[in-house]
């Protein structure tokens, strides 16, 4: 036990991701307010890109930081349309839950 | 007509979105469970065999060897069981003048197969057990990110990490959420840090702290809503098992944690080799080469404007086309397009 709180290796930097992701995950699920489902997606590509920058260090292969740079900037695009729709979709119904908006299934 | 998800949002009917997240949770823990037997075959640390003595022969004396092993499994051809032996054998040496490498040695030959006789001297080498395969020496320029005080800084930056994401997920006020997601984002450049990704840190703090939490502040003040319960209450059943699910993954990972093997304090983190990179071209080929830092500017910008290239350039088209996009969504409404919405929410939703 000792030796897993004081002797930090890559397993301890992929747990955390995980743990990180799987709290993502549980946000997208649970929550029904579209600016939080957008911020726990942010999270899950945070937690991907500290996997892969942990593997990049492991296997000393430096490629893996341009994916890594690469996930940010598709993840700052993806912020700015994600957060243009819901600034239509609030204009329009003045709600952002995603529970409400069914339009599309009818 | 008004359609009944407008005025009952928690009907079964809503729930569809949410289903399909759950079968994605039971899936993710199903896979967890068999990712773990794969995960399960590591390289265990014990006292070094006794065929070790042939590499020490080589080795100046003084050398202090520590050996981890990977053992097969036994097998069954037949009805003959053979018995499992080594497989991998590695021994990380620290040499009396300090510096330190990984050997990988020869392992012992299986039970079934003994070491052939007529060999050249190179292959004798190469098949004596104990005799040394390979030695990488670890570069010693960076500091290693082993020891007590990289253990506090780890997890004080994991705790903040995970207290920030909880924030996101938990807090009914919007505002508190974006903080607690900055408070993470900041935590996990840190990590970045400890990774020696250091130019992906500054682009971390300079893109997420930055740019995408400004970004998100301002839409939180322009809808400016008191939030409901964060928690939506319908699909009681269906959230009771994705609750399980999610559980069952977590109880997992801290088993997971549990069984991490300990790294080497000597060797496990040590600090990554330097990069060499080209700085002076002559006659279409390379003239002089440079060591840069693991994850600096230099380092990263010579991968990504040589293999990556083509990527940097579509990432350019990406942004240019999500700008553009994001105007023309969000753009206020023309009369046009406001009688079409009229047209269709009076026959339709």
């Amino acid at each position: 036990m000792n030796d897993i709180v004081w002797n930090i290796g890559y397993g301890h930097f992929l747990v955390l991701a995980a743990v990180v992701f799987l709290i993502g995950v549980g946000g997208v699920l649970a929550r029904r307010n579209a600016l939080i489902i957008l911020m726990a997606v942010e999270l899950m590509l945070n937690a991907a890109n500290v996997t892969l920058l942990a593997f990049s260090r492991m296997w000393g292969d430096l490629s893996a930081h341009t994916f890594a740079l690469i996930v940010i900037a598709v993840a700052a695009a993806e912020v700015a349309v994600g957060l243009a729709i819901v600034v239509a979709v609030f204009r329009g119904r003045k709600n952002v839950e995603v529970d409400r908006l069914t339009t599309l299934r009818h | 007509m008004i359609a009944p998800s407008r005025l009952n949002p928690g009907t079964p009917r809503m729930s569809a979105f949410r289903t399909g997240g759950l079968a994605l949770a039971v899936a993710l823990a199903l896979i967890a469970t068999f990712v773990r037997d794969a995960a399960a075959e590591t390289l265990v640390s014990e006292p070094c065999p006794p065929m070790v003595a042939k590499a020490r022969e080589t080795l100046p004396p003084g050398t202090a060897l520590t050996c981890r092993v990977h053992r097969a499994p036994n097998r069954t051809i037949g009805n003959q069981t053979i018995a499992g032996t080594i497989d991998i054998l590695v021994a990380d040496a620290v040499f009396p003048d300090g510096r330190r490498a990984t050997l990988d040695l020869v392992p012992p030959p299986p039970a079934d197969r003994p070491v052939p006789v007529d060999l050249s001297p190179t292959e004798k080498v190469l098949t004596t057990p104990g005799s040394i395969r390979s030695m990488e020496y670890e570069h010693g320029d960076l500091t290693g990110s082993s020891g007590t005080g990289m253990a506090i800084v780890f997890w004080g930056f994991a705790l903040i990490t995970v207290v920030g994401a909880l924030f996101v997920v938990t807090r009914r006020n919007l505002i508190a959420a974006v903080m607690g997601m900055v408070g993470s984002f900041l935590g996990i450049a840190a990590i970045y840090m400890m990774l020696y990704a250091r130019f992906l840190a500054v682009v971390q703090l300079l893109v997420y702290a930055g740019a995408i939490m400004v970004l998100f502040v301002f839409v939180v003040m322009i809808l400016n809503r008191p939030e409901d319960e964060p928690v939506a209450p319908s699909g009681r059943a269906g959230q009771a098992l994705g609750g399980l699910a999610i559980l069952y993954l977590v109880v997992r990972l801290i088993l997971m944690l549990v069984h991490v093997e300990p790294p080497n304090p000597q060797t496990a983190m040590a600090a990554p080799q330097g990069v060499p990179v080209c700085t002076a071209w002559k006659d279409n080929s390379c003239a002089k080469t440079e060591r840069l830092d693991w994850g600096s500017v230099g380092a990263v910008g010579t991968d990504l404007f040589n293999a990556g290239l083509f990527p940097f350039e579509a990432i350019s088209i990406l942004l240019l086309v999500a700008v553009v996009g994001a105007i023309a969504i969000a753009r206020p409404l023309g009369p046009e397009d406001e009688r079409a919405r009229q047209r269709m929410e009076g026959g339709v939703a």
